[in-house]
């Protein structure tokens, strides 16, 4: 699979401070790229970095399979769309209106803006003044603008903050739905966990301007690790019987867990506890959650 | 690729519809209609026989006074839609931000044309309408409005790199008010400090001097030759200005 967006060594620098410490991002082709990372992790810096609004300190950027720079920079752009931190709009204008603007800025005929306005959604809303509308209807009318002109690439930061539940689950519907119906690649940042796992197909994860993680949600889910865990009348005691008898046993979160899954060893442990006359309550599998590889790469506590 | 020009003026077009910018420079327009109807209609006879060096005497020292408000007020109205929608992340995608700094710049410069024009063709209408006695000198009509559109136009690029900028219109409308009050003082600053307010520059090149004789009370104008290369040269200033005005709102990262 090709990638549409490739960053080699990406840095960006203030003062100090590395907002972006040498990135190498590939986002494949027909991909929903999630791009995670808590607030301030940098990932709104990158997308910037991507669409050119800030320069970067050092590294590269290939997008669409040609290498950005302040020269081919509005061209290789012209195939892309951006939502980034907030809608932009004209609140004094109406929804077609802004988006007429858009359709002239990328030189697009007006009707492209009925087009977009159907597909996200808002035609009967489209002669009412920005101004007046909701945040939810702005964040839409935003990703309309994004999706004028066609284009192969959409890159949206954090689409859905401020967003009420109906709302949240209405972008998310369709963003997913972009890529099949348009075959448009997206990169959509978010420090919500949750929201990435029922949109992305690929994940990065970003911690203090350097990736952390990146591969498919897959991948990423295969990183959990499954725990056994034992449930006795006597944990302590239970904990003794095993170690005499070998079997990898210990402690996570005061619960009494094996480390190993096989299926003979489970048996060999509960034989053990019962000829020990310990009572097994109960022995259950636990997998680890994406929280927990979250917090387990970036160490600090993942909103949800 | 550069965006043509073309096209980004007709969103600039686009985007000032509803914001009703051009009634700013038509309601300074009217006060000055109004203001002139007044000073022309509370005249001496004898003072309209030189009307026109009268009018051409006063009306530099009104436009210190209202023109950098007028100018405050349209780059604001041009620029605060930018601000408050959140819009160059978007437009600077689409255009350079160079490009989109000089295309905001032509909407504005538009409205001082209009101004200026609108100016020019009243000065000779209350001549007519109230008989000034000398001859109205077309090389002093243009000179005055050259140096009013030239100054106006100035102004108007600190005012839009203040206003595009600044996250609210507070700091640039306080920066256009300060500057009026500025103008109109440096009219009494010793020339080498009155060369250095940019807001005095509308009565900086006078073609009439005022010769007030205290035992008669008599007031003269007497017509004196424009200063045309220190107009150049402030104009070549403006230049330089107009080019540090918008590497500075190139630079901004947005």
């Amino acid at each position: 699979m090709s990638s549409v967006i490739m960053t080699d060594s990406l840095t960006k620098q203030y003062g100090s401070k590395k907002a972006v410490d040498r990135l190498d991002l590939k986002v494949p082709s027909g991909s929903i790229y999630g791009f995670l990372g808590p607030n301030g992790a940098g990932k709104s810096t990158t997308l910037k970095l991507l669409l050119g609004l800030i320069r970067p300190t050092g590294g590269r950027i290939m997008i669409l399979g040609k290498e950005v720079n302040q020269k081919n920079r509005l061209s290789i752009l012209a195939k892309t769309g951006s939502l980034i931190e907030s809608p932009a709009y004209y609140g004094h204008l109406s929804g077609k209106e802004n988006l007429r603007i858009i359709c002239t800025l990328k030189d697009v005929p007006f009707q492209e803006a009925d087009r977009v306005l159907k597909i996200v959604r808002m035609t009967e809303q489209q002669n009412k003044k920005v101004g007046q509308y909701s945040l939810g209807m702005k964040q839409r009318l935003g990703l309309a603008a994004a999706l004028l002109g066609s284009p192969d690439l959409l890159l949206l930061d954090e689409p859905t903050n401020g967003l009420d539940p109906a709302g949240i689950q209405e972008m998310r519907r369709l963003i997913c739905s972009l890529p099949e119906k348009y075959g448009i690649t997206i990169v959509v940042s978010s420090h919500l966990l949750s929201e990435i796992d029922q949109m992305a197909t690929h994940v990065g994860i970003i911690d203090h301007g350097q990736l952390i993680f990146q591969d498919t949600l897959s991948s990423l889910h295969e990183h959990s690790k499954s725990w056994i865990i034992l449930h006795t009348d006597n944990d302590p005691e239970a904990l003794k019987i095993l170690k005499q008898a070998k079997i990898p046993a210990g402690r996570r979160d005061g619960k009494l867990v094996l480390r190993a899954q096989k299926d003979a060893l489970v048996a060999e442990a509960a034989a053990a506890l019962v000829h020990s006359g310990i009572g097994v309550l109960r022995i259950y599998e636990q997998q680890m959650s994406l929280e927990d590889i979250f917090l387990h790469l970036t160490g600090k506590q993942v909103s949800l | 690729m550069s965006l043509p020009i073309i096209r980004q003026l007709s969103a600039e077009q686009k985007k000032a519809r509803h914001r009703k910018i051009w009634l700013v420079p038509l309601g300074f327009f009217l006060f000055e209609v109004i203001w002139m109807l007044w000073i022309l209609t509370t005249a001496h006879a004898k003072e309209l026989v030189t009307g026109y060096l009268m009018l051409f005497y006063q009306l530099p020292v009104l436009n210190t006074v209202i023109l950098p408000l007028m100018i405050t007020v349209i780059a604001s109205r041009l620029s605060d839609m930018e601000i408050k929608g959140d819009t160059l992340k978007l437009l600077y995608t689409m255009q350079r931000p160079a490009g989109f700094f000089d295309c905001k710049y032509v909407a504005g410069t538009k409205y001082l044309l209009f101004f200026t024009a609108g100016h020019g063709m009243l000065i000779p209408v209350y001549g007519k309408i109230f008989g000034f006695g000398n001859p109205l000198k077309i090389s002093m009509l243009f000179s005055y409005l050259a140096v009013t559109l030239c100054t106006s136009m100035i102004l108007l690029a600190i005012q839009q790199t203040l206003s595009l900028i600044s996250n609210s219109q507070f700091l640039p409308l306080i920066v256009g008010l300060a500057g009026s009050f500025l103008g109109l003082f440096s009219l009494f600053f010793p020339a080498p400090v009155a060369r250095l307010v940019i807001w005095g520059y509308f009565a900086a090149f006078p073609r009439v001097e005022m010769d007030w004789n205290r035992d008669t009370r008599i007031i003269q104008y007497n017509e004196v030759s424009f200063p045309l290369y220190a107009f150049f040269a402030f104009a070549a200033a403006g230049i330089f200005i107009y080019g540090i005005c918008r590497t500075i709102t190139v630079k901004k990262e947005v």
